[in-house]
């Protein structure tokens, strides 16, 4: 049935398809996850059948799970946030290392939730939290973005750094690899190659008549099938009465990866929390929010257009490449499959060590 | 505030709102307002006041929260002082019985 359904939506979308060539006629998505105390579980959707559970060396736990390119090695923050493991996700082979602490100046660094690959495969560009800790005293260091270079092995090196805002939340590459989005109070757009400041799109600084600025949330990475990011922001209007449920606004946030597009959309009088949303590659006016909540949303619109309660909470929503398939992932051990149109549950994918995926990322690599 | 120096956007506007003499006071007891104003997790309200858009349920919540140091109060974190907390107790749900209460001289 779901192999069906994903023929329909294949025929439908023939002309997105066309347009983006962003997937073959016999695609395989395959879904990669972390979970305590230190997996990397790799996982084929069509069969719901986890096929890997790589045990990754450290204490854990993983968070940002980034994949390469060409849909080989898995990228992933773990170790207390202090490490960055590249990982052959067919092998679970370990190939790269990049240990962000500089004991030699006695700086302890954090990657702090933002961290992506550039198009090419060339090089993850991470955000950085460090602290000089003295015996007496630390001293919080600027945040940074800083560049490892993914052919540095498994004592990878940076290779450029400069300051980024305190409180970036994600970060991500546009297609091209030419410019390197950080969304923090705002959203400033850097050169990935000189660190040049190429634009800044307000958020925090928005001139939004009647409305306070918006409170962005979401650190979980979920654009790699539609290329077009989104993360719901919550802001209330200034001309309302505080008891005024209408007064209380959700919205998303949208940059478009190919066009540099950016624009904010206000959908709905607050009615629930969503943590991360992610679009559809084929219907590229649908996003869908997640939390206890699954909220389908029409960006050309504006509004929310479907709403269903989940079994628990999950952090995270991920597309099929194909847009016809929903993965809410995160928290605790079980990654819920849904249909896109109608939001039925079509599937389940347990994971056998039966352990919580807590803050990690769900990705989807096309094999 | 003359002991205490911002060092991020949101403590630069509470400075600037204390410096610029905003005296305005809300009334905070009758509500536990998030997860951070409570010391017992899973014990606070939502943002409608109620406990409908709380994570459900709130083991699913707990490691979330404890590995960023979202709960830093609340839970121990994971990411700094006490690494090894939840080291047996991979399901919150499942294991919630293996974790303990931490004390200072626990930390590493």
């Amino acid at each position: 049935m779901v192999n069906g359904m994903k023929r329909a939506v294949l025929a439908a979308g023939v002309a997105a398809v066309a347009l983006t060539g962003a997937f073959a006629a016999q695609a395989k998505d395959i879904l990669l996850t972390g979970a305590k105390p230190n997996l990397l579980v790799v996982a084929d959707a069509e069969s719901r059948k986890v096929i890997h559970s790589w045990t990754l060396p450290g204490g854990g736990s993983p968070f940002a799970v980034v994949p390469s390119p060409d849909g080989k090695i898995a990228y992933v923050v773990t170790n207390r946030w202090e490490q960055i493991l590249g990982i052959e996700i067919d092998t679970g082979k370990q190939v790269f290392q990049a240990n962000l602490s500089m004991p030699e100046k006695n700086e302890r660094v954090k990657a702090m939730l933002a961290v992506d690959i550039s198009p090419d495969g060339r090089e993850i560009a991470v955000f950085e939290s460090p602290v000089r800790m003295f015996n007496d005293h630390y001293e919080v260091q600027p945040t940074r973005v800083t560049f490892y270079p993914t052919d540095g092995g498994m004592n990878a090196r940076p290779v450029r750094s400069w300051e980024a805002p305190r409180r970036t939340a994600q970060m991500m590459y546009n297609k091209a690899g030419d410019k390197l989005y950080l969304v923090s109070w705002n959203v400033q757009v850097h050169d990935p190659k000189t660190g040049t400041l190429l634009e800044t799109h307000a958020l925090a600084d928005w001139t939004l008549e009647n409305s306070t600025p918006p409170d962005v949330f979401g650190v979980w990475a979920q654009f790699e099938t539609s290329g077009l990011y989104v993360n719901p922001y919550f802001a209330m209007r200034t001309d309302s009465a505080p008891d005024n449920p209408e007064t209380y606004r959700t919205g998303m946030v949208q940059i478009d990866l190919e066009t540099g597009a950016f624009k904010t959309t206000d959908f709905e009088a607050t009615s629930g929390i969503i943590f991360s949303a992610a679009s559809n590659p084929v219907r590229r006016n649908e996003a869908y929010g997640v939390y206890t909540q699954l909220y389908k949303i029409d960006l050309d619109k504006g509004e929310t257009v479907k709403k269903i309660d989940l079994p628990h909470t999950y952090y995270t929503v991920n597309v099929s490449s194909d847009g016809s398939e929903l993965y809410v992932g995160g928290t605790m051990d079980d990654i819920g499959v849904y249909d896109t149109k109608t939001f039925e549950k079509i599937g389940s994918i347990d994971l056998p060590s039966g352990n919580d995926m807590g803050t990690a990322w769900v990705r989807v690599v096309q094999r | 505030m003359k002991h205490l120096k911002s060092i991020n956007a949101k403590a630069e506007r509470l400075a600037q709102a204390a410096d610029g003499g905003d005296t305005e006071v809300v009334m905070m007891q009758t509500v536990v307002a998030g997860c951070t104003a409570t010391f017992d997790p899973g014990w606070e309200v939502d943002p409608f006041g109620g406990v409908a858009a709380l994570c459900q349920p709130m083991e699913a919540d707990l490691y979330g929260c404890s590995d960023p140091c979202w709960w830093p109060a609340q839970v121990p974190d994971t990411i700094n002082t006490y690494p090894d907390w939840n080291a047996d107790a991979p399901s919150a749900e499942r294991d919630w019985r293996l974790l303990q209460t931490v004390f200072p001289g626990d930390s590493k």
